[in-house]
């Protein structure tokens, strides 16, 4: 009896241990802060977007012309070092939105620090800041900012009304550290362009350290400890092992079920009940399907040009619209060689785009040492198309 | 369009189902799921071989020119399956039915019903959305969405070749060169779709996912595990995140190669233990098929045929032919003559700076100390793998004596062994180290190994005495 309580205290001690170093607590961190700031929300400002009072808390209707909504509060006095734990709680936060921490310093009032935050599903969530970059110094205003997740959600249809009911910031604590770890671990975050090659890393800053090497190490520590003080025979420890092994597949298979749903909830609320020929229009990038768009219909009512050079400054909106302009004969203008000589007919679209563009005076397309003669031939927004004009007859 | 879908399900199922009966007539344990998961994955890539032959100049209606070619090949397996199977079969070792606690049937049914579930969410994910991850419409689907909406077949060609050519029907992009096989096979569901409708094209991913565990089950009964067994490591091989979010977010070739790699070795491994000559034929197929589905696939080919060709000599004489191939291949590349012809990648050259893979790119030789962090923190921390890796250097040590007793089982360790040179000389040496770096390609790369190293693991644990 005496083994067993010893070994159980010990297992206590490795698993606690463990706990507060991933929380990145002290041995003499307050069980509960010291000092806390209540933030009511309704004494936020709002800066973009549209908000009305409700009790203490503030409901935000609308998102500025941009698509963005953000409000924020003055703050004097507030040292950074003072404060580790940001808590914050929303009711009826959209899936489809993203949530950033929104501060500014003394020491630099015109540069706004922003910094991703897990989203806020029902009740509190916690952030600890001291892993959040520029989080030092004077804090002279601090916010929230709400838009369309990048990558995931429209933007036409990401916004749904919410209430922002309330922020604190604790000083260090047990209770905040461990809140903090428990909203990393278990928090809900949305599928990116990156979850296909990993699922690790996520936008959001102030990770706490990864949950499965913590539990790998906590188990096998704790089977050492309970194979030494019980003296467990190695047939023994290997059932406890593969006992152990199992379990800790199982919670951390759970955990992911978790995750995988809520990252499906996300899909389900976007693209449920909703015909193919809606679905396939309500994509992420709207503003290059609309791009595709226009190309597609202003490329309908022209003669057949058989070949189109795309150039753009972004990577992935040069693939995207690639891809959306399918089944058009289409290749990246980047990579024509100098010497190259071009297709008969050959149409440039420049979308987005500052490396290659058009010189009005000499009536060429530029980009970096290449120019190639050719004349407007569409032009709306971020779209230019322009006909390559041939040296030949 | 009504009865075009489901006709373009069943008869693929149908023909592969059919082609491995035909191969694999015994009815030993597991022989359904088995005959099952494969057929999946065959009976897919037969219906893209039928529309790559009989539709390129009408891919719209695809399943119309393919089908009938199609079905006339099930029908043919299907007679030669009956035939087989009406031969006398050398007796199966008989399975002994054991007691099985209740508990475990309970915590069995429990794993499960957690796949059933992620298979559902996994089915509406892709149901659902459009093509979302980078290289699936980037790579992928390029082909598939051009030729089927152009009402024909066109070759992708080099940028070189395009602006070389004008006039010719000639389409490039950065995934020129990858392979077309998983193109066509969204070319026949999209013609069985009637239209360009990407939740459709993308299904079968989610068949994959169950051809991936039925055959791998099937075949780990056929291997000796008992049914709690076989069960316990399908749960471990479908409960695997970036197995789940491959079939979710569909599109990428690496849960076909992983998939097909998983069947060659299987298959092979039944040719080690019980000399079956269909399951040779399946594993020789399954190898083959590696860089039809992606350039990669090459390397996993070249490292298996290298380990089986081994496995066919003598104990001497594969020492000293592993001896002559290290001597020969270390002499060339230090004097720079290294040159290797890879399916799909072209003549692969290998020298002591840097290694030429036409199709892909020239790789710097250099030890990459940064990426060994992202090495680790893949496998070990990020949560795709769950435990797996961390499990499955303790089990190999714990079993080790199942190693030497089995000769089949020696050989898959050091074919896994040779993937993880690879991999790890790819990701530490070479400038494909800034994919481990930013975890970009690495999971998707060791997801190939995957579930071969959990049939390595099923049957180190085959023969464990139960308490």
């Amino acid at each position: 009896m005496k083994r067993r309580l010893s070994c159980a205290i010990i297992v206590a001690m490795i698993w606690i241990l463990l706990l507060g170093v991933a929380a990145g607590l002290r041995w003499n961190t307050p069980l509960l802060a010291h000092q806390r700031v209540t933030l009511d929300a309704s004494d936020f400002h709002v800066v973009m977007g549209a908000g009305v009072e409700d009790g203490s808390a503030l409901r935000v209707g609308a998102v500025g012309y941009d698509g963005n909504a953000l409000q924020s509060i003055p703050l004097e006095h507030l040292h950074a070092q003072d404060f580790s734990v940001l808590r914050y709680r929303f009711e009826g936060f959209p899936r489809t939105l993203e949530l950033s921490l929104v501060f500014r310093r003394s020491d630099s009032p015109d540069d706004v620090q922003v910094a991703t935050v897990p989203w806020p599903g029902a009740g509190w969530r916690s952030v600890d800041l001291r892993k959040v970059p520029g989080w030092s110094g004077e804090i002279t205003e601090l916010g929230f900012a709400e838009y369309a997740t990048p990558q995931v959600a429209p933007p036409s249809v990401a916004f749904q009304p919410f209430r922002f009911d309330k922020a604190e910031l604790w000083s260090p604590s047990l209770r905040g550290g461990l809140a903090a770890l428990d909203t990393s671990w278990f928090g809900e975050t949305p599928w990116a362009l990156m979850s296909v090659s990993a699922l690790g890393p996520t936008r959001e800053v102030a990770q706490a350290p990864p949950l499965t090497p913590l539990l790998a190490i906590g188990a096998m520590l704790s089977l050492l400890a309970c194979a030494l003080i019980l003296r467990w025979s190695r047939p023994l420890l290997l059932r406890h092992a593969a006992f152990a092994v199992l379990a800790l597949w199982a919670l951390l298979d759970l955990r992911w079920l978790d995750d995988f749903h809520a990252k499906h909830e996300l899909t389900e609320n976007l693209y449920a009940g909703k015909s193919w020929s809606e679905r396939a229009r309500l994509l992420p990038d709207q503003d290059i399907a609309f791009a595709a768009e226009q190309v597609k219909t202003y490329l309908a009512g022209q003669p057949p040009a058989r070949r189109i050079l795309v150039a753009s400054d972004s990577n992935y909106t040069f693939l995207r619209l690639v891809y959306l302009l399918l089944p058009l004969d289409v290749a990246p203008l980047q990579q024509v060689a100098a010497a190259q000589p071009l297709p008969q007919n050959a149409l440039f679209l420049l979308y987005a785009s500052t490396q290659w563009r058009y010189d009005a005076e000499r009536r060429v397309v530029i980009g970096g040492t290449q120019a190639y003669s050719a004349e407007p031939v569409f032009d709306s927004g971020d779209v230019h198309i322009y006909r390559w004009r041939s040296a030949r007859p | 369009m009504s009865t075009a879908l489901p006709l373009a399900w069943l008869l693929p199922l149908a023909a592969g189902t059919a082609a491995w009966l035909a191969l694999v007539p015994a009815r030993g344990p597991g022989w359904r799921a088995a005959a099952l998961g494969h057929g999946m994955l065959f009976g897919l890539l037969l219906a893209a071989g039928a529309t790559a032959l009989f539709a390129r100049a009408d891919t719209q209606h695809a399943l119309a020119h393919a089908a009938p070619w199609l079905a006339l090949f099930a029908i043919v397996m299907g007679v030669v399956a009956w035939r087989r199977s009406q031969q006398p079969l050398l007796p199966h070792a008989t399975e002994h039915s054991q007691k099985v606690n209740k508990w475990i049937i309970v915590l069995l049914s429990l794993a499960l019903a957690s796949l059933a579930w992620r298979g559902w969410i996994a089915l509406r994910e892709i149901l659902l959305r459009p093509t979302f991850p980078w290289d699936a419409w980037d790579a992928w689907a390029v082909k598939s969405k051009t030729w089927f909406l152009l009402g024909h077949y066109a070759p992708f060609v080099s940028m070189r070749d395009w602006l070389a050519q004008p006039a010719a029907d000639l389409f490039t992009g950065p995934a020129w060169s990858y392979p077309a096989t998983l193109g066509w096979m969204q070319v026949w569901f999209a013609s069985a779709a009637g239209g360009w409708i990407e939740p459709l094209v993308n299904l079968p991913w989610f068949a994959l996912w169950l051809g991936l565990l039925l055959g791998h089950y099937g075949q780990w009964r056929a291997l000796g595990l008992s049914r709690v067994r076989a069960a316990v490591f399908v749960y471990l091989l479908g409960s695997l995140p970036l197995i789940a979010v491959h079939v979710a977010l569909a599109g990428y070739a690496d849960l076909w190669i992983a998939t097909a790699f998983g069947f060659a070795v299987l298959a092979w491994m039944r040719w080690l233990e019980r000399r079956e000559c269909g399951q040779l034929a399946i594993a020789v197929a399954c190898a083959l098929l590696l860089p039809m589905l992606k350039l990669e696939g090459a390397v996993w080919l070249l490292l298996f045929a290298c380990v089986a060709v081994l496995s066919l000599l003598s104990r001497r004489a594969r020492r000293y032919t592993v001896l002559f191939i290290v001597a020969i291949t270390a002499i060339t590349i230090a004097l720079g003559k290294f040159t290797l012809p890879l399916p799909g990648l072209g003549w692969v050259h290998i020298g002591a700076t840097a290694i030429d893979i036409p199709m892909i790119a020239r790789l710097a030789i250099g030890w990459h100390g940064a990426a060994f962090k992202g090495v680790l923190y893949s496998l070990f921390a990020q949560p795709n793998w769950h435990l797996l890796w961390w499990l499955a250097p303790l089990l190999v040590v714990w079993r080790r004596g199942e190693l030497r007793v089995h000769e089949s089982l020696r050989l898959l360790g050091l074919l896994l062994l040779l993937g993880w040179g690879f991999l790890l000389f790819l990701f530490l040496f070479t400038d494909a180290a800034r994919w481990a770096e930013s975890f970009t390609a690495i999971n998707r790369l060791v997801m190939h190994i995957v579930p071969a190293t959990i049939t390595l693991l099923a049957l180190l644990c085959r023969n464990v005495k139960t308490p």
